[in-house]
């Protein structure tokens, strides 16, 4: 049972952060366009609808409130369209959706983390509370000055003042059967009525004149209308006392009948059927809808098909039903290997095995294609990360007064799931420290610079076959390299007395320790954050490389493997463990012997390649391991390289390169806190041995004790 | 009062004399060997038994944790019985697979005996002061074949 409710729930948070998302995206759209189409507002209207709906559902009172407001207020706008907000209100409004949007997410992030929802939305209720007053103010004041209101488009009918002056109490009479003269006895009605109460209507109009009416009051009565319902009751009290009325009914039409009814046949005007016939021919004609039930029906579907996207057969499926396909299908790839390559097929010499080989080839073929395919599930476009950076743009030019925009460019380029949420908040950041450190204060410099006064931002993504390049460019102010060189030398990251390269001064940037100091924002360069940025692309498999010209802009640009479950490996021996380094992280490999080592105080050792010296880690010692080459010249060193650290790894032997499927260690094994040490997946070789696989980052750590 | 009691007391001397004659509640033990110490694993723990798997040793961990199998493309850590125990090691490639709070374990025993079932009631806990490590009771074998040694198998996987 308890599985249900949590199933309703995650179905309830996926429903609703996508509503959140839609809705997001249409309202930065709209707030570049300075208004709401109809089909906006529609749409607005219908998500609303639907989060009270959900809300009311899984019983979250405050949610449930706030929507239901804000539907309300877009009822209003609905009705009314746009007009009736004046433009000086359009940014409350935009900012106030805004706020409601930031308010849903964060209650939705509380119920996923299982917090309890705040109930102090009082402020922010009287808030959209107050809008609807002003809006509802607003509209009918203009309703009564230019009579153009669009809640009544009857006044734009024929007979305006009279229709428009009354109608929505109606009260049909029927006289006695054979009293004759129908038409002068409905018009005495009339006028005992007028006696009462001046305000309402009455047809057919031409009672007294026409006496070819009497058979059609005879049959069906005559009626009239009243614009309040005190007047209808004076009126049936006046009928009642007149000898010849036999009977009478009451019943209630909207004032659009009043329009229509004058051309077609009268006695069948005022029933509801043709209240509701009338109400479409209106609506075809109008473009703000009177009739809210009809408006809403229609527009809805019409708007799905103009202006969303075609709708793909999708099904939502849990991610970590897609990883156990990944697993089984990493098995599948190992185990055919494993038979393809199965040592006792050596031991069969001199046996044709044409058909086995056969069969083996198709497999690998069928065994590929089931990779490709398994991986591509994973796949999603990078589009919803790249809206949500607009959001970003938006609050922070408002908040810093600064005008961008954000251009995006293959928002389609399809990453792994677990790559995109992994890169989300990277480029977040870096989108950030575009806007804040990147494009110029003043608007005044831009222009003085030759650049357009508003900045842009351009965020892609392109597809390489084998890794996705996310590039984030601005074109601000740049890094100013002098500056950022100073910072270095004073947080003790560079050498004063070097000479570096802007190259190496960008890659200060992105040093931890760079961008802790709260001096940072004071600098035209960059730093906030960027180291992390740049472990967390890292921790993907990915780079980060920066580049910068002063008064141009900067460019980050991200390159991320597409997918990170399986990659190349170097299995490389030591003693009888076998050891897998990404090859990513290897520059080179090479022998040596004792006299090239150098020592250093600490008993540390180091090499010199290509005039630079590197440290030394025999992987036996750091593990405790029983090394086969006996000596250094026996072995061979690793050059691995990864960001900031670089070195060389002594290993018995390499045994040569292979594409390995990632997996991960046991859980168990980690609370020896194994990944520390540099060990941070395993792998499955085709002899159905289990090789470590290495990461060369966190693998001189403990070598270098820290 | 008293003869209320009476009532009651009888009762439940009744339930108590069902119950006895009703079926005896029994639980599965896998029993195994190591060194010369007799363990009982609940055999619902207990996920299969294999022999002859390569270890492949991972480094930086306690000795007891003689490293990781392949089991069918699964990798599965192995635990040592004898060096959890600080008793000598020995040669051997007896491996049961239990899975402890959805974790897949390996234990390399000496040798598994048998599967047999012992009354729940035949338990009894370990003493205070003799409290052995890992184990959550004992129960003497009715065959007269010694005494078992209940393992506690997330104890046997804490620090």
């Amino acid at each position: 049972m308890g599985n249900n409710g949590d199933s309703v729930l995650e179905m309830y948070l996926y429903e609703t952060n996508t509503l959140l998302e839609q809705l997001d995206n249409i309202m930065l759209t709209a707030e570049q366009a300075d208004t709401l189409s109809q089909d906006d507002v529609n749409e607005i209207f219908r998500i609303m609808h639907t989060l009270k709906g959900s809300a009311a559902m899984m019983e979250f009172e405050p949610l449930m409130t706030i929507a239901h407001r804000i539907e309300d207020l877009f009822y209003l706008i609905r009705e009314g369209s746009m007009d009736i907000i004046p433009e000086k209100d359009r940014p409350q409004l935009f900012d106030m959706l805004f706020q409601s949007i930031d308010y849903f997410r964060s209650e939705v992030s509380k119920i996923e983390n299982g917090e309890p929802l705040s109930q102090n939305i009082d402020s922010f209720l009287s808030a959209i509370n107050t809008f609807i007053d002003k809006i509802k103010g607003e509209s009918q004041a203009s309703e009564s000055q230019s009579g153009q209101a669009p809640a009544a488009p009857a006044d734009e009918s024929a007979d305006g003042a009279q229709a428009g002056a009354a109608g929505r109490y109606s009260l049909r009479i029927f006289l006695d059967e054979g009293c004759g003269m129908e038409n002068l006895r409905a018009f005495m009605v009339v006028s005992d009525v007028k006696d009462r109460c001046q305000d309402f209507t009455y047809e057919p109009e031409d009672l007294e004149n026409n006496s070819d009416l009497s058979a059609q009051i005879a049959e069906k009565g005559f009626v009239m209308h009243f614009s309040s319902e005190a007047d209808r009751k004076g009126a049936i009290e006046v009928a009642s006392g007149l000898g010849f009325v036999k009977t009478y009914e009451t019943f209630e039409t909207a004032e659009t009948v009043q329009p229509a009814e004058t051309t077609q046949p009268a006695a069948e005007a005022l029933s509801s059927a043709s209240a509701s016939k009338a109400a479409t021919p209106v609506q075809e004609k109008q473009p703000a809808p009177s009739k809210p039930a009809g408006a809403g029906a229609q527009a809805n579907p019409s708007h799905v098909g103009a202006n969303h996207q075609v709708k793909q057969s999708l099904i939502s499926v849990n991610l970590s039903k897609l990883d156990q396909l990944m697993a089984v299908v990493g098995e599948i790839v190992i185990t055919e290997a494993m038979v393809t390559a199965s040592p006792d097929l050596k031991n069969l010499d001199g046996i044709r095995l044409d058909n086995f080989n056969k069969s083996a080839r198709q497999l690998r073929k069928l065994t590929d294609e089931l990779q490709d395919i398994s991986m591509s599930l994973r796949m999603v476009p990078v589009s919803s990360t790249f809206q949500k950076m607009r959001r970003i743009v938006r609050d922070m030019g408002q908040k810093l007064g600064r005008r961008a925009r954000l251009t995006i460019i293959g928002e389609d380029t399809e990453i792994d799931k677990t790559i995109v949420d992994a890169i989300s908040d990277p480029i977040m950041h870096i989108v950030r420290n575009s806007m804040d450190h990147g494009i110029e204060e003043n608007e005044q410099d831009r222009i003085a610079a030759g650049k357009d006064p508003e900045g842009e931002i351009i965020l892609s993504a392109r597809n390489t076959g084998s890794e996705v390049i996310i590039q984030i460019e601005d074109d601000g102010m740049g890094v100013d390299y002098d500056k950022t060189l100073q910072k270095a030398i004073r947080q003790g990251l560079a050498n004063p007395d070097t000479e570096y390269s802007n190259r190496e001064i960008i890659n200060f940037l992105m040093m931890p320790g760079f961008s802790t100091n709260t001096e940072v924002t004071e600098f035209s360069g960059r730093g906030v954050g960027m180291d992390v940025v740049k472990k967390n692309v890292e921790a993907v498999g990915g780079t980060v490389i920066m580049t910068s010209e002063q008064g141009k802009g900067s460019c980050t640009t991200l390159k991320i493997p597409l997918t990170t479950a399986i990659m190349d490996g170097m299995e490389v021996s030591v003693g009888d463990s076998i050891f897998t380094i990404p090859i990513q992280n290897i520059r080179q490999s090479f022998k040596a012997t004792d006299e090239d080592i150098i020592h250093d105080a600490a008993e540390g050792e180091m090499i010199n390649r290509m005039d630079n010296f590197y440290p030394v880690l025999r992987l036996y010692e750091l593990y405790g391991l029983e090394p086969k080459a006996a000596s250094t010249a026996d072995g061979i060193f690793v050059w691995v390289e990864t960001g900031e650290v670089s070195y060389c790894l002594f290993v018995d032997e390499l045994l040569g390169e292979q594409q390995v499927v990632i997996k991960p260690l046991p859980a168990y094994l980690n609370n020896f806190g194994i990944k520390d040490a540099g060990i941070v997946g395993c792998t499955i070789l085709g002899d159905g041995n289990i090789s470590l696989i290495l990461e060369a980052s966190s693998l001189l750590g403990p070598a270098m004790g820290y | 009062m008293n003869d209320e009691n009476m009532l009651f007391a009888t009762e439940d001397e009744q339930l108590a004399a069902q119950e006895e004659t009703e079926e005896i509640v029994t639980r599965k033990f896998v029993l195994f060997q190591t060194a010369n110490l007799l363990f009982g694993i609940g055999a619902e723990d207990v996920v299969e038994i294999i022999t002859n798997y390569p270890i492949t040793r991972v480094p930086m961990v306690p000795a007891y944790v003689r490293g990781i199998i392949n089991l069918r493309g699964q990798t599965i850590p192995l635990i040592d019985m004898r060096l959890r125990l600080n008793l000598p090691p020995a040669e051997s490639d007896c491996i049961i697979v239990i899975n402890v709070e959805d974790m897949l374990i390996g234990i390399l025993v000496d040798t598994v005996c048998q599967i047999i079932d012992i009354p729940v009631d035949s338990i009894l806990p370990v003493p205070a002061h003799n409290a052995q490590k890992y184990v959550s009771g004992m129960s003497s074998m009715t065959n007269g074949a010694g005494t078992m040694l209940v393992l506690d198998c997330p104890l046997l996987l804490a620090d």
